[in-house]
């Protein structure tokens, strides 16, 4: 619990952050810029679901879907 | 007076409109850009590869050798200027050695010959081996898991709402799967900031398969001159066949109160929220957290356990039994005493953060970062850093490294080191303490006027990738990823 409060702490203050006009967002638009796996990455998520213990937390599944964890 | 009511009326509708084009600007309802422009087709295909000595299916010893091949479709379409529908439709094909020692006796593997084969009427023929170490080539060597995804996804005028739905269906030759969930998607501070609530359920549920010894222990109705082993022999440690009437010393059998499992069902529920921030012209980042609850049989039933403190039990050749845990057995094998037992509730907490940097026009940097934490006991870091450098305005490559480590589950232990008077145990090797170092070279092809056709597929983008993962437990892997995505004319 301890750790999530820190998490949204830190999530509140970047709010604050300085806000970006659409006309600034060349950089931020570029396709190596998304805040995502690479949709080719799901190969190797899939298999790390199946190799590891954890799971979760990168768009990936959470379990279920298949016989892994 | 006509000119001049005339001119008033021009003046009106031109008032009215610019009024009407001022009004649109500021709340974005004026000119609006469609979510997806044009239908979008994406062949993604792996190939992997792995192998290891710890397999989970002959409790933590034996061979992992295992490939998997799995092509994908993935159709986008737009449905109107806000709606998109995506199916995502792929199979994935394996051949594994450690599930096809799920019956180890098969006759295709250490046993080799013709006739000494249980050929699953009940009785096994002549003098049976069977190895950890070697494949055999039963309907579990190979399997086949197909799936079905269906995505909807609705954006309002401004844009700044998503409502997503999803469904999905899969299915293995022991297992099925349905999943459906929604999402929603708030931006605001001028398109600055992100939010996202997710929730997701899967039904799963589980067409067990045993270890060939339990489940014909089973059939056997617990009588060792029965069924499959109606005239096979069983070895103690010393190599020296027992009387398996149990007149005369001890007779393998698995754990006390040993039973099939009669839950079948896994069900995993999780919520997800994520927060995204532009925090300036080059950078951004998100942070996310997942709570998933499964419930329901959480083991793997294909998975044996052997305990320290009962006696083992072989089929096959004595003189191996002293190798038993090396590779230079190929014509022993030790009969289990449990599948695994687990815990029929999980709960497990991911919580991330991505930061991605825009250094100059030629590279970026993609920083990843989660700690998961489990009511199991399994506590894990992973790291990732990938540095996109453009080549040229169509080539990209992609140098990646990923760093993973975790505590074991609460009831982990390896082979022969679990004790039958525990609830819970496994041997499952994923389930242990161990790091992990990930290497990587991505390379990206675009072509934003989709210039090369095949029939009304404009060619967009190549992507290829290569893995190598080394796990400290020996386990190491390769796998390869390609994907081609065209755009319909």
């Amino acid at each position: 619990m301890k750790k999530l409060l820190i998490v949204m702490l830190i999530g509140g203050s970047l709010t604050s952050c300085v806000t970006v006009k659409e006309y600034e967002k060349v950089n931020i638009n570029d396709p190596d810029m998304k805040l995502a796996a690479h949709p080719i990455e799901r190969f190797e998520i899939n298999f790390q679901v199946y190799r590891e213990g954890a799971s979760g937390g990168n768009g990936g599944k959470t379990g279920g879907g298949c016989g892994c964890n | 007076m006509q000119l001049n009511g005339m001119r008033n009326y021009i003046l009106l509708c031109t008032g009215l409109l610019i009024s009407s084009m001022i009004y649109s600007q500021e709340n974005g309802a004026g000119y609006k850009k469609r979510v997806l422009d044009a239908t979008e087709v994406d062949f993604l295909s792996s190939y992997y590869k792995q192998d290891g000595n710890n397999a989970s299916v002959t409790g933590g010893v034996g061979t992992e050798k295992l490939t998997d091949v799995t092509p994908t479709i993935v159709v986008s379409m737009p449905l109107n200027d806000d709606d998109v529908l995506t199916v995502d439709v792929g199979i994935s094909t394996y051949t594994s050695a450690s599930s096809s020692n799920l019956d180890p006796f098969d006759s295709s593997g250490a046993s080799g010959g013709e006739e000494d084969e249980y050929d699953g009427s009940g009785k096994a023929n002549g003098a049976i081996t069977g190895s950890p170490w070697v494949a055999s080539s039963g309907a579990s060597f190979q399997d086949t898991w197909g799936n079905i995804g269906i995505n909807y996804s609705h954006s309002s005028d401004d844009r700044n709402n998503v409502w997503g739905a999803n469904a999905s269906f899969s299915t293995e030759y022991d297992y099925t799967s349905i999943g459906f969930g929604g999402s929603y998607t708030r931006l605001f501070n001028e398109k600055n900031t992100e939010i996202t609530l997710k929730g997701q359920v899967y039904l799963d549920t589980w067409s067990p398969r045993y270890p060939t010894e339990l489940d014909s222990y089973v059939d056997a109705g617990s009588n060792l001159n029965n069924g499959f082993f109606d005239g096979v022999d069983i070895l103690d440690q010393n190599g020296q066949i027992i009387d398996k009437s149990g007149n005369s010393g001890a007779i393998w059998s698995p754990v006390t109160g040993f039973e099939l499992i009669n839950n079948k069902s896994r069900n995993s529920y999780s919520l997800s929220v994520s927060l995204s921030q532009i925090l300036s012209k080059n950078a951004q980042v998100s942070l996310f957290f997942d709570l998933v609850q499964q419930q329901g049989w959480l083991g793997n039933p294909m998975q044996r356990v052997y305990f320290g403190d009962r006696d083992n039990h072989y089929i096959g050749n004595a003189q191996n039994i002293p190798n038993y845990t090396s590779s230079s057995n190929t014509d022993v094998f030790q009969l289990a005493d449990d599948i695994e037992r687990l815990p029929n509730t999980r709960f497990k907490v991911p919580i991330g953060i991505r930061l991605n940097y825009f250094i100059n026009e030629t590279i970026s940097l993609r920083t990843y970062y989660r700690y998961y934490f489990d009511s199991w006991g399994v506590n894990a870091h992973t790291a990732n850093v990938e540095v996109p450098i453009k080549l040229t305005d169509r080539f990209t490559i992609y140098p990646t490294y990923r760093y993973y480590t975790q505590t074991a589950a609460d009831y982990f232990a390896p082979f022969e080191q679990n004790l039958s008077t525990q609830q819970y145990y496994t041997s499952d090797f994923d389930l242990s303490k161990f790091n992990a170092h990930q290497y990587g070279m991505g390379v990206s092809y675009t072509d934003v006027f989709t210039k090369f056709k095949v029939w009304k597929l404009g060619l967009k983008s190549i992507d290829l990738r290569y893995n190598q993962y080394n796990r400290s437990t020996g386990l190491k892997a390769n796998i390869i990823s390609g994907g081609f995505k065209f755009v319909l004319d």
